[in-house]
């Protein structure tokens, strides 16, 4: 498993747009996907769980990868959320 | 039968109802023997309306209406999520019930979670999965509401409300008008209907409820008239009215690519006000010449933290880019006590037009909210034809201020060697008694006006404009106001700087001419009026009626001036 400490910094947080984007990027790889904000773990997946997560602009998320293809899966998430999700542009 | 709501898409409408009839849907807990068929019926219901809405969030997306396309991106997204997909196909599997009852169950489970969220954005989800549900079991049940996507041409739509997924098969070639019994100039039908073009009156509180189908109606998307059950000579009022608004349409199309110069040769700028970057698009679609402002509140607000100077950035650039040279006048942040904004200690104020809001606000908040915007327009003006407006001005410290304020962040961006344009206009809105008894003094310290109309009559007339009591005081036809709006003209050009209109009154078909006459240079306006007003200042002569214009400041009443400038515009046919 690998996992990475990141900062959400696109102004809206992980509401819908970028939350479905998220899980879009995520239902790409076979690993399971977490993200974990303090204390709660939500299934990447799932835009509703991501939803449930209630993330922020500004706030500090962990994400954990496991499966054949981890490596790939925590680097695309973590350009995705680095970029800002396209709201930055 | 004449009814009046609010019109919230221009058009007219001459059609037959079709009438969406809100059915209560029962839902019983049902056993099936075959949980197999269940799911897989459900999962083609499941399909079917994820590719309704796909279909309708492109055409969406292609009308320039982002806003409606993200809700119906959010209900694909919310259809496709396998937590809940699963969640419904474990539990018809496991316990052997029907499909209804588990999307009931479950959609309403996951609503509550949303509703109960401490979060507006996250409550509105609520609604979304609300409305997915009830689709999704009517699909199930085989209970069709009136099919919009199979409704035959001619058809006028009547509905209690439409929500985001009723629309989302909606056929904008066959669907001639839009009739709502709820709703605002904001609400989804009416945004909807302004995207697809469609003519739309809502908020029609005494629509009949035993309306059937294939009753005639006309509807007036613009003075928000609805006639049910028209006479043949309403009919043909209205076909007389749609003819000349279609000939109308084409014709203003012409002006599109027409510049804007007067009968006797007269050139000004019909720019187009913006709130964000997307709406520049509809100024550039309309033949606007520049952005004569673009308000930059909307990256302040909703949300939970400053934005970057680098987000700023992104926005100014992206708007500058997309005008291709032609001008920019981003104004400053204009925000104060009227809007409670957590993040940045901005609480309600007792008064808050007269108390600490815009320009005051930024010079006292320079490090953490003005050198950032400052900063941002300046790196973005390499882009493009930026110009930066300051807001509220009423005294010249305030101008030097600001002006000291971006010429240090200039030497700043030389020693880092970051790009700017050296040469960056600085302007004032004008809008405050102030600011037009001292028109003649700041015209040598900036390098634009731009006559903010709304509050200059706000401050002009002390007059606060939603107070409906005293609204009658409220207007650009008063004396006070046409004599600031003169002086403020007449100092600018006295000293030869471009002076603008940024409020309201710039797409004013009587004021127009006005202002053309008193030599005006730029008129900034909501991007839908931009063609109709290219349309009057070509019939305008602006030498021979400036003598005729001149007489309104001469007169004492508001209804007076009205009145002349109502006989003047006939007289010139424009």
């Amino acid at each position: 498993m690998v996992s990475e400490e990141l900062k959400v910094i696109n102004p809206s947080g992980l509401h819908l747009r970028p939350a479905g984007n998220l899980c879009k990027e995520a239902l790409k790889y076979d690993s399971k996907i977490n993200i974990i904000f303090k204390d709660a773990t939500a299934n990447a997946k799932s835009v509703l769980s991501v939803l449930a997560a209630c993330v922020k602009c500004g706030d500090a998320i962990k994400i954990t990868c496991d499966g054949r293809d981890e490596k790939e899966a925590l680097e695309a998430l973590k350009n995705l959320i680095n970029s800002g999700f396209g709201e930055l542009k | 039968m004449k009814i009046y709501g609010v019109g919230a898409a221009e058009g007219i409408g001459i059609g037959v109802a079709k009438v969406v009839r809100e059915q209560n849907v029962e839902v019983v807990k049902k056993t099936v023997s075959d949980s197999e068929t269940e799911v897989n019926n459900f999962m083609r219901v499941l399909d079917i309306t994820k590719a309704e809405t796909e279909k309708m969030s492109q055409a969406l997306e292609k009308n320039a209406s982002a806003k409606e396309a993200e809700i119906l991106f959010g209900h694909i997204m919310l259809m496709s999520d396998p937590m809940l997909v699963d969640e419904i196909v474990n539990r018809i599997k496991g316990e052997s019930v029907c499909a209804e009852y588990v999307i009931e169950e479950v959609c309403n489970q996951y609503a509550a979670v949303f509703a109960s969220m401490d979060d507006e954005l996250m409550q509105q989800r609520a609604t979304d999965m609300i409305d997915i549900k009830t689709r999704l079991i009517k699909k199930v049940l085989g209970i069709e509401n009136t099919d919009l996507s199979k409704l035959p041409y001619g058809s006028i739509l009547v509905a209690k409300d439409l929500t985001p997924s009723m629309t989302a098969g909606l056929n904008p070639d066959n669907v001639l008008g839009i009739v709502t019994q709820f709703g605002g100039k904001t609400s989804h039908s009416a945004i909807l209907a302004r995207a697809l073009e469609i003519p739309a009156v809502v908020g029609l509180s005494n629509l009949p409820e035993d309306i059937s189908d294939d009753t005639d109606i006309l509807l007036d998307g613009e003075s928000g008239e609805v006639i049910i059950l028209p006479t043949d000579n309403e009919k043909s009022d209205y076909e007389n009215k749609k003819k000349k608004y279609d000939a109308n349409k084409e014709v203003l199309k012409k002006y599109r690519e027409l510049p804007s110069i007067s009968k006797d040769g007269k050139k000004v700028e019909i720019a187009g006000n913006i709130g964000s970057p997307e709406d520049a698009k509809k100024v550039i679609e309309n033949g606007g010449e520049g952005i004569g402002l673009f308000r930059t509140e909307f990256l302040f607000m909703d949300r939970d933290c400053m934005p970057t100077e680098e987000e700023q950035f992104e926005s100014y650039k992206e708007v500058a880019a997309a005008m291709e040279g032609k001008p920019v006048i981003i104004r400053t942040l204009d925000i104060g006590g009227d809007k409670e904004i957590p993040y940045m200690g901005i609480v309600q104020d007792e008064n808050p037009f007269l108390g600490y809001r815009a320009i005051r606000l930024c010079l006292d908040r320079k490090d953490d909210i003005y050198i950032p915007q400052l900063r941002a327009l300046l790196r973005a003006s390499a882009f493009g034809n930026i110009k930066i407006m300051l807001p509220l001005i009423t005294s010249m410290d305030e101008i030097r201020e600001a002006k000291a304020l971006i010429s240090n962040i200039k030497k700043e961006l030389d020693e880092k060697n970051i790009a700017y344009n050296k040469n960056i206009e600085v302007g004032i809105m004008v809008e405050t008694a102030a600011a037009s008894l001292l028109a003649d003094i700041f015209a040598k310290e900036v390098d634009f006006f731009s006559i903010g109309t709304n509050d200059l009559i706000q401050y002009t007339m002390s007059v606060d404009r939603g107070n409906v009591k005293i609204a009658g005081l409220y207007s650009p036809f008063s004396p006070a106001v046409l004599r600031s709006i003169n002086r403020i003209i007449t100092e600018g050009k006295k000293a030869g700087i471009m002076v603008g209109m940024c409020g309201e009154a710039a797409a004013d078909p009587l004021l127009i001419p006005v202002l053309l006459a008193w030599g005006m240079d730029e008129f900034s306006m909501s991007a839908s009026s931009i063609l109709k007003s290219r349309q009057i200042i070509s019939g305008c002569d602006s030498k021979d009626l400036k003598a005729k214009v001149d007489k309104v400041l001469e007169m004492s009443t508001e209804s007076e001036i009205k009145e002349y400038l109502k006989k003047l515009t006939e007289e010139i046919g424009c």
